[in-house]
């Protein structure tokens, strides 16, 4: 990147404690409604405790008895495979729709107030409202989705929720009409900040329209896709709303992924112990994929 | 001031304002259900008439101190519900100053109990008095969050006599431990509804048995253009058990043992596919048309469906032909099965006598014959009292609305809901594995077995 950041001006010496006072307050947030929860559950995860056994509600150490459960458990395995085909599924979607919209509403054109608007509003709309909406949208016989897909020549199934194979389908083609206008934001905002004066020297040179995107205008978003990638990584872990009102995890558990899974454990079934072990194999599988991003983009950047 | 005490100054205002804001950050999930409140001034219809002194059940009993009890309550009808209670409750407080009754809205039935949940769990106090599901009664005593009510039934004159008059279809998810511990409120049976019109039109009787009912689906399916019957399965349990219970067998024995893998229950699972396996009278595999069921049977792109009787009065809106209303037909002529549903009256754990005193107040006051009629008909709930048929208002109603009163009578033939130890997993355990049957993933025997292997084990720890 050719941004140079200015030389910091420090005309006059700051107190030595004074970027700590400043940093304080996000810091305290951080400890008290990141870390500390997230100390309690890897705590409360080493104990039995169900809220609706009058014998088991007090917690008993169990060790890592929560932790081979979920290790046998078939359903876990299911949960999941669900959640690696849904993230791997819907991200990359995501950011691709994401870019071409910004593509798109990027040049002057006539009317393309109301193809912003469009692309954008999905993400306006909250995910309880846009998902009753795709409940209509996914009826069979005379659903909108339905409807359009029948126009396009398929003759498939049209039971997009009760049918097991097409379930986990249906909750991500709404993950990714949500997201990608909330994405396309970022690489519109990214688009604008390019400099106009390599493409200005690529166009001279004779450099087509798609080499100017591939060979110029998408690596240096790299930085916007970086960031891009990880808040849709968070996202596709952290929003599962549509997933309450579409399918409830059903049918049979084809739909349920592991946020949707530990909601369950925990306030269906009770089981407190269950429930803080799965919110640790979460932190982890998060973390992990954080520190990646994190690691990746600092040798890139190097 | 020199320029360091002016950036000491801004850094200490920037703490400040965060940390409040951190602490606000924390009050806001008890705080918000509060805020959803319908507005205060609207004031329902049913304010106006003052309920007569006769009617008051102890008036002079109200306590000297004021009280104020929180009553979290879900909407689950389409109904105005939140409206409906605001009269109930300006009628109340008229009658017993000293007690202001706050009405949350908390959502749906989850949602209260979600609610509820985290508040007692996080130090907070719960409300005196919430709805909740009448099946969530061993989860709630289990988790020590609700009183028995025997004491105030006791206090009360005439508490035997008010208890009797309870439909006991109704009290029976009332009942545990040989005590109550809740008070039928909006309830509600799985009701089979028929385009009567189509019937006559093709000279079909109403069914009374599995096979006539197939038969008249089959007859009544036009291709591409009507089923002979929608039966969502969504969230299948409650519809799927008047199957079960109309062949002979309830899913549920006793609060720790089920019924599953009984071979009249996996017939009833059988009969279910078969009616779109064999019969191609019914959509196929799992039907996610909770929503909208009622809707395609009032347009007529459904000859029968079997849906809530809470949606009577959305249909009888929308249907612009004669709407039939019966139980489920069971497996031999002339037996026919319905379950109950609907929210009780709970109250909480970790509230004042006092404020447990008032709510119990409230409960007797907005059951009196004159409100559950009034409820029920404005909101297409059955009355929970068999008195509330006597009063005028829902004998003009019924004169009117005669399916209401065709409904009433359905509670005859109601089995008891799914409701046991453990209700969360064991329900979630069922529905898995039904919805593997009619998706056609597992036989409707390798599925209930399996069902019933994985329940067992779940309930093993309450044995």
């Amino acid at each position: 990147m050719t941004a140079v950041s200015p030389p910091l001006r420090r005309s006059r010496k700051a107190p030595a404690w004074l970027p700590y006072v400043l940093i304080s307050p996000t810091l305290l947030i951080v400890l008290v409604f990141t870390a500390w929860p997230t100390v309690q559950a890897i705590y409360t995860s080493f104990f039995r405790q169900y809220l609706n056994i009058a014998k088991f509600r007090t917690p008993t150490f169990i060790g890592l008895g929560n932790y081979r459960q979920l290790l046998t458990s078939a359903d876990f395995h299911e949960v999941l495979r669900n959640t690696a085909i849904y993230v791997l599924g819907t991200v990359p979607a995501s950011i691709v729709l994401a870019f071409l919209f910004a593509l798109l509403v990027n040049r002057a054109v006539k009317g393309i107030g109301l193809a912003r608007l469009s692309f954008f509003y999905p993400t306006i709309l909250p995910m309880v409202s846009a998902a009753t909406i795709w409940m209509f949208f996914f009826t069979p016989d005379y659903g909108l989705f339905n409807t359009f897909l029948q126009s396009l020549g398929y003759h498939g199934p049209q039971n997009w929720l009760g049918n097991p194979h097409l379930a986990l389908l249906a909750v991500m083609i709404v993950a990714v009409w949500k997201q990608a206008g909330y994405l396309m934001i970022f690489y519109l905002a990214g688009l604008q900040n390019l400099p106009q004066d390599v493409f200005e020297a690529a166009s001279i040179d004779g450099a087509s329209w798609w080499t100017q995107l591939w060979k110029i205008a998408f690596p240096l978003l790299r930085r916007t896709t970086l960031f891009v990638s990880t808040i849709a990584v968070i996202d596709a872990f952290q929003v599962v709303d549509h997933i309450f009102v579409l399918t409830q995890g059903g049918p049979s558990q084809s739909s349920s992924v592991l946020l949707y899974y530990l909601w369950q454990v925990r306030f269906e079934d009770q089981n407190v112990g269950l429930a803080s072990a799965l919110t640790v194999v979460l932190i982890v599988i998060m973390l992990a994929i954080t520190v990646t991003n994190f690691l990746l983009s600092e040798r890139e950047g190097a | 001031m020199t320029r360091k005490t002016v950036v000491y100054f801004v850094a200490l205002l920037l703490v400040l304002s965060m940390a409040l804001a951190g602490c606000g950050q924390k009050a806001t999930p008890t705080a918000a259900p509060a805020a959803t409140q319908a507005p205060a001034a609207t004031k329902a219809p049913a304010a106006t008439e003052a309920p007569a002194a006769t009617e008051a059940p102890a008036a002079t009993e109200a306590p000297a101190k004021p009280v104020t009890i929180e009553v979290y309550y879900p909407v689950a009808v389409d109904a105005p519900i939140a409206k409906i209670l605001k009269g109930y409750i300006a009628d109340f407080e008229k009658q017993y100053p000293n007690i202001t009754v706050k009405p949350v809205f908390a959502g749906g039935y989850g949602d209260v109990k979600t609610t509820i949940q985290t508040t007692i769990e996080g130090g907070g106090k719960p409300p005196a008095l919430a709805v909740m599901l009448a099946a969530d009664l061993y989860d709630l005593v289990n988790a020590d969050y609700i009183i028995p009510l025997d004491d105030f039934i006791k206090a009360s004159p005439d508490g035997q006599a008010y208890i009797d008059d309870f439909f006991p279809a109704f009290m029976a998810n009332s009942k545990y431990d040989g005590k109550i511990w809740s008070i039928p409120f909006q309830r509600s049976v799985v009701t089979l509804y028929y385009n009567a019109d189509l019937f006559e039109q093709e000279g079909i009787q109403p069914p009374d048995s599995w096979q006539a009912l197939a038969e008249a689906a089959q007859k009544l399916t036009i291709p591409d253009k009507r089923w002979g019957i929608e039966w969502p399965s969504g969230w299948p349990y409650w519809l799927f058990q008047p199957l079960a219970i109309g062949n002979g067998q309830n899913i549920i024995k006793s609060p720790t043992e089920v019924a599953f893998d009984d071979p009249k229950v996996i017939e009833a699972v059988q009969f279910y596919i078969d009616l779109s396996h064999k019969y191609h009278a019914m959509p196929e595999g799992v039907q996610k048309n909770w929503g909208n069921a009622p809707a395609d049977f009032a347009k007529g792109a459904a000859a029968m469906i079997v849906h809530s009787s809470g949606s009577l009065r959305g249909i009888l809106k929308q249907a612009n032909f004669k709407v039939g209303v019966m139980a489920v037909p069971g497996k031999q002529p002339g037996t026919y099965a319905t379950v109950t549903g609907g929210g009780n009256f709970y109250i909480l754990k970790g509230v004042s006598p006092e404020e447990q005193q008032a709510a119990w107040k409230f409960i007797q006051f907005v059951t009196q014959p004159k409100y559950a009629a009034d409820f029920s008909i404005q909101t297409g709930y059955i009355a929970a009292r068999k008195s509330a048929y006597d009063t005028d208002a829902m004998k003009a109603y019924i004169q009117k609305v005669p399916q209401a009163g065709q409904i009433k009578d359905m509670l005859q033939y109601a089995g008891a809901e799914l409701s046991c130890m453990n209700l969360g997993k064991v329900r979630n355990i069922f529905h898995k594995y039904l919805q593997a049957a009619y998706n056609g993933e597992m036989t409707p025997e390798e599925a209930m077995k399996q069902a019933q292997k994985e329940a067992d084990e779940a309930l093993a720890m309450f044995k």
